[in-house]
């Protein structure tokens, strides 16, 4: 029996810091594990900014994206009448490292081998699309907070500083969209998000939001179909997912709009827009831009994006494209500290 | 003590007998085909499993017959002939594991509940189905078990899973699934209950009714038990108006308050 323990967060580092996972530590969610992809730098390379493409290998398979509108859906659609962008699906751009400068590395990484050597305008824009400036409209306490969580992050003295989702904790909104590949499922009534770090069940019933004292990781979600575009209303947010290594975050006061757009020219794409309003944390609300792709059949495994393996068909009809298996997204808590765990000294 | 002789019945009540008998008979021939036309099919023609469901059974607390205790209500069990055939060694680990319960027990510390334990937890389940898979969320955890339906077998390179691996196919109107590849990190109940990581379960899962499913599990595990064994129980459709899952990270619960910032002196 193979038993797999490096983790998708560590890579490098995680050799090292798996000796420091205490057996009863292992919580409720496992991955399959996935490849050392997670922590190759999130920069480019110190003169030309090294070449990307989609479906290849490691995190950053783009620097820009198009836009695309809402409009008709003019694709296959389901025998309920929902369009069918049923498969696996995974941002284009970065992980979580960094919200505001996603291929910018981690701030204040004491790692020399990651910290972003280009010029800005050499990595992909921010995920914050309104404002033009990029950043999110904190209220000055709120990035008091943001700028000491980042201070902290890689000498995390308080329980706050740790990353919930390194404690197994769901992505959350938005998070979960640039966190690992992820896949979508339709359903008469229902679209379900099978994130690697939690599941969204979305609504198209019209029931009303659960009561306002609940809340949860990935909140309460209603959608229904404009076109080509899902449009999600989020309510009964915890708050408690940030948005990534940087810190940023909603409260438990927030509501969050969603619009996932699907293109009718490029079927293996679509842009997911958000819109985050929360009178506690911000000033006024913000836009966020994830641009995603389908990964299918016809791709190589990516052990980020796309984490699947071969099924073991036995049928006797002979199949169109192979079926593929995405094992259980179950985690493994891995609250070491990060970039603590082994020195690196810096590359030639 | 004497018996009384049972009195012979007479003719025409022998008849009324059996024709009432056969009358009763043939309404409940009847009824079995209502059901069974009645159940929700998907396009294909097969059982739609798709819904919410739950048991009222008291089998997570513990599947073996058991009177009241400070942690259970009391209950007849839900296995075939009783008992578990633990191996004497697996016996005694049961007993300790019995006797730290409340400490031990992966379900208190939020973590995945594994096969069949998660279909008889007391929190509701929803099927999402289609032709070439079924998907099991359980609220608890809000952990997600892939059913394949897709003529596909387990991997011939398998790893240890939580959930096992399930592979399916249809036998009539029931869904039959071969699950191993498992860890040994859950247990089948709140009592102690344990296996290896042999496990092997095969489900069979029936509707009785539109808005009734029996669930089966024939259970192997040669490093605890001396012999396979059986467990039943009834799952039933929630319909109450807008239920719905409600996501249940347990797990967060311990670290969770210091997220996410707040205002200082709030």
């Amino acid at each position: 029996m193979k038993h797999r323990l490096s983790h998708r967060q560590l890579g490098r580092a995680g050799l090292v810091a798996l000796s420091l996972i205490s057996p009863a530590s292992v919580a409720a969610q496992e991955a399959k594990p996935a490849e050392k992809t997670d922590t190759k730098p999130a920069n480019a390379a110190p003169k030309a900014p090294r070449p990307l493409k989609l479906g290849g290998p490691g995190i950053e398979q783009e620097r820009s994206f198009k836009p695309i509108a809402s409009g008709k859906w003019t694709g296959p659609r389901l025998a309920d009448g929902q369009p069918d962008v049923q498969g696996h699906w995974s941002n284009t751009i970065a992980n979580h490292n960094n919200f505001t400068d996603p291929q910018g590395g981690i701030l204040n990484d004491p790692n020399p081998n990651r910290v972003a050597k280009g010029p800005r305008e050499e990595r992909a824009p921010s995920r914050v699309s309104d404002p033009a400036d990029g950043q999110v409209p904190f209220q000055p306490w709120a990035l008091a907070k943001v700028k000491d969580f980042q201070a902290h992050f890689h000498d995390p003295v308080q329980p706050q500083y740790i990353e919930p989702l390194a404690r197994c904790a769901p992505a959350g909104i938005p998070k979960s969209l640039y966190w690992h590949g992820y896949e979508i499922s339709q359903y008469p009534g229902y679209v379900l998000f099978q994130f690697n770090s939690g599941t969204r069940i979305i609504h198209l019933d019209g029931k009303p939001h659960l009561p306002d004292n609940i809340k949860l990781w990935n909140g309460d979600s209603r959608g229904h179909w404009e076109g080509n575009t899902l449009v999600v209303d989020v309510a009964n947010h915890n708050g408690k997912a940030l948005f990534g290594r940087s810190g940023e975050f909603i409260s438990d006061n927030g509501h969050i709009e969603e619009r996932y757009i699907f293109s009718n020219d490029e079927r293996d794409r679509y842009l997911y827009q958000a819109t985050l309003t929360d009178p506690t944390v911000y000033t006024r609300p913000f836009t966020v831009t994830v641009p995603a792709r389908k990964w299918t059949a016809k791709d190589q495994p990516n052990g980020w994006h796309f984490e699947v393996e071969p099924a073991n068909y036995v049928g006797k009809t002979p199949l169109k494209e192979p079926i593929l298996d995405h094992y259980e997204r179950v985690c493994t808590e891995n609250n070491g500290g990060f970039g603590l765990v082994a020195e690196e000294s810096a590359k030639k | 003590m004497k018996t009384k002789p049972t009195p012979r019945p007479t003719l025409p009540q022998t008849f009324l007998l059996v024709a009432s008998s056969v009358l009763l008979l043939a309404l409940a021939a009847h009824n079995v085909n209502a059901a069974t036309q009645k159940i929700p099919r998907l396009a294909n023609g097969k059982p739609d499993f798709s819904g919410i469901w739950q048991t009222t059974s008291a089998a997570d607390y513990d599947l073996e017959p058991h009177s009241n205790r400070k942690d259970a209500p009391p209950g007849a069990g839900v296995i075939e002939g009783h008992y578990l055939p633990y191996l004497p060694k697996a016996l005694e680990q049961k007993k300790k594991n019995f006797e730290q319960r409340d400490r031990l027990d992966p379900a208190l510390k939020g973590y995945t509940l594994g096969v069949p334990r998660g279909i008889y937890y007391p929190e509701p389940f929803q099927i999402f189905q289609r032709p070439q898979d079924l998907i099991l969320v359980h609220q608890f955890g809000h952990s997600v078990r892939t059913i394949h339906t897709d003529g596909t077998d387990h991997p011939k390179d398998p790893y240890d899973w939580w959930l096992g691996d399930s592979r399916a196919h249809w036998e009539g109107d029931s869904l039959v699934v071969d699950v191993k590849h498992f860890n040994d990190k859950t247990w089948f109940d709140r009592a102690g209950n344990f296996h290896s990581d042999a496990l092997h379960v095969v489900e069979k899962w029936s509707f009785l009714d539109p808005n009734t499913i029996e669930y089966r599990a024939h259970v192997e595990d040669p490093n605890v038990f001396s012999k396979p064994w059986d467990l039943s129980v009834i799952l039933y459709r929630h319909r109450e108006k807008d239920f719905q899952l409600i996501e249940d990270y347990r797990f967060t619960l311990d670290y969770d308050a210091h997220y996410p910032p707040k205002p200082d002196g709030k």
